[in-house]
């Protein structure tokens, strides 16, 4: 049986996220909060606004891609062993590495993170993404945006296909080929072999 | 306080209160704060203390507004509620329309940063002293920019509890 995307977003989506005693969410293996989307987007925007007048544009991007990339590695991780993960996904996944993946970004898509699937894979090599709605396109700025998708797609490919968890770093990189926020229909980000 | 999630089935996105909201982990948190850090020489913690000011506070508006909540202690109080419900830790907060104290004794900033990395050498908590300023402007009905903060004490360090002094600018 193929993953139900919406099937698990619905069932993740309906799990309660707001803090406990101490003010935290503890999920899936790590601490996890719930902070408006403008607060992410306004950092980006900010950030690379003044990166451009310093001349670290460059420099910026990759660093706002690796915090994405370092939490979907460790978070990727957290999500695919999580007893969430296990009660929700697991009973669906019958086609190994791939139905991981789908299950994985069927958790992305209940974060809020992207409304997002994968739309090829050719394992161990190349994977396509294509997302119909993400907070990032709502940043502002110039062209492509969507570091956060980049930097965990990245991430997620590595634990399907590179070394074992943790040694499975830097193999992969991913670039976003579409964007809505540069007037495409869909967001589309292409992982592959660095 | 009343706070309502709601999950849009067409676009996927979560809202907190009708403020479209997403969900994120300690590392992304870390790495953020430390990217922050990393470029401060071009004002990155700056950004994002300013950041989290300005996205904060339409939540307190709105939430002061539509609930008819106009006494500031009342407000701080709501602030400070807020923050453990995004998951940010406990916070107690306390002052006036000229200065104030914020004191943590749970921060997923600070205790994210810690499962990350280990202790740190100087504060980390940029987010937390943005908000702090949104909510002291927001329950005195000041503009944004109204009060600074200052991380004196903090968790990362090693500390028991963080402290975050307020000023009026």
């Amino acid at each position: 049986m193929v993953v139900m995307r919406d099937q698990v977003v619905k069932a993740l989506a309906e799990l309660e996220v707001t803090g406990n005693e101490d003010g935290l969410i503890p999920a899936f293996g790590v601490l996890v909060n719930q902070l408006p989307t403008s607060f992410w987007n306004t950092f980006s925007e900010r950030i690379m606004a003044e990166a451009k007048q310093n001349n670290k544009q460059q420099e910026v991007e990759d660093a706002l891609i690796n915090c994405a990339y370092e939490c979907g590695y460790h978070t990727g991780w957290g999500i695919i062993n999580s007893e969430e993960f296990k009660s929700v996904v697991s009973p669906m996944v019958t086609d190994g590495a791939k139905d991981v993946l789908r299950g994985a970004y069927a958790v992305f898509t209940a974060w809020g993170w992207a409304k997002s699937g994968i739309v090829q894979i050719k394992e161990g090599e190349r994977m396509v993404i294509r997302a119909t709605d993400y907070y990032e396109q709502d940043s502002g700025g110039e062209g492509h945006r969507a570091y956060m998708i980049r930097g965990v797609s990245s991430a997620f490919f590595e634990l399907a296909y590179s070394d074992p968890y943790p040694d499975g770093m830097g193999k992969y990189n991913c670039n976003q080929t579409m964007g809505i926020e540069t007037g495409d229909d869909f967001g589309e980000f292409v992982v592959q072999a660095k | 306080m009343k706070t309502k999630f709601t999950f849009d089935n067409n676009t996927f996105r979560h809202a907190m209160n009708g403020h479209e909201s997403v969900l994120h982990c300690h590392h992304y948190m870390a790495l953020t704060s430390k990217l922050a850090m990393d470029f401060d020489a071009m004002g990155g913690t700056r950004i994002l203390k300013e950041s989290a000011e300005d996205s904060v506070r339409p939540l307190l508006d709105d939430y002061f507004t539509q609930n008819s909540i106009s006494d500031a202690k009342q407000r701080l109080q709501i602030g400070a509620e807020y923050f453990g419900i995004m998951g940010m830790g406990v916070m107690k907060i306390s002052g006036d329309d000229k200065t104030g104290e914020v004191k943590l004794t749970h921060s997923h900033v600070d205790e994210g940063w810690i499962k990350k990395w280990g202790k740190s050498s100087k504060p980390v908590n940029h987010f937390t002293c943005g908000y702090a300023n949104a909510v002291f402007a927001a329950a005195y009905s000041l503009p944004p920019r109204s009060f600074q903060s200052m991380e004196v004490s903090s968790i990362a360090l090693g500390d028991e509890e963080a402290i975050i002094s307020v000023k009026r600018s």
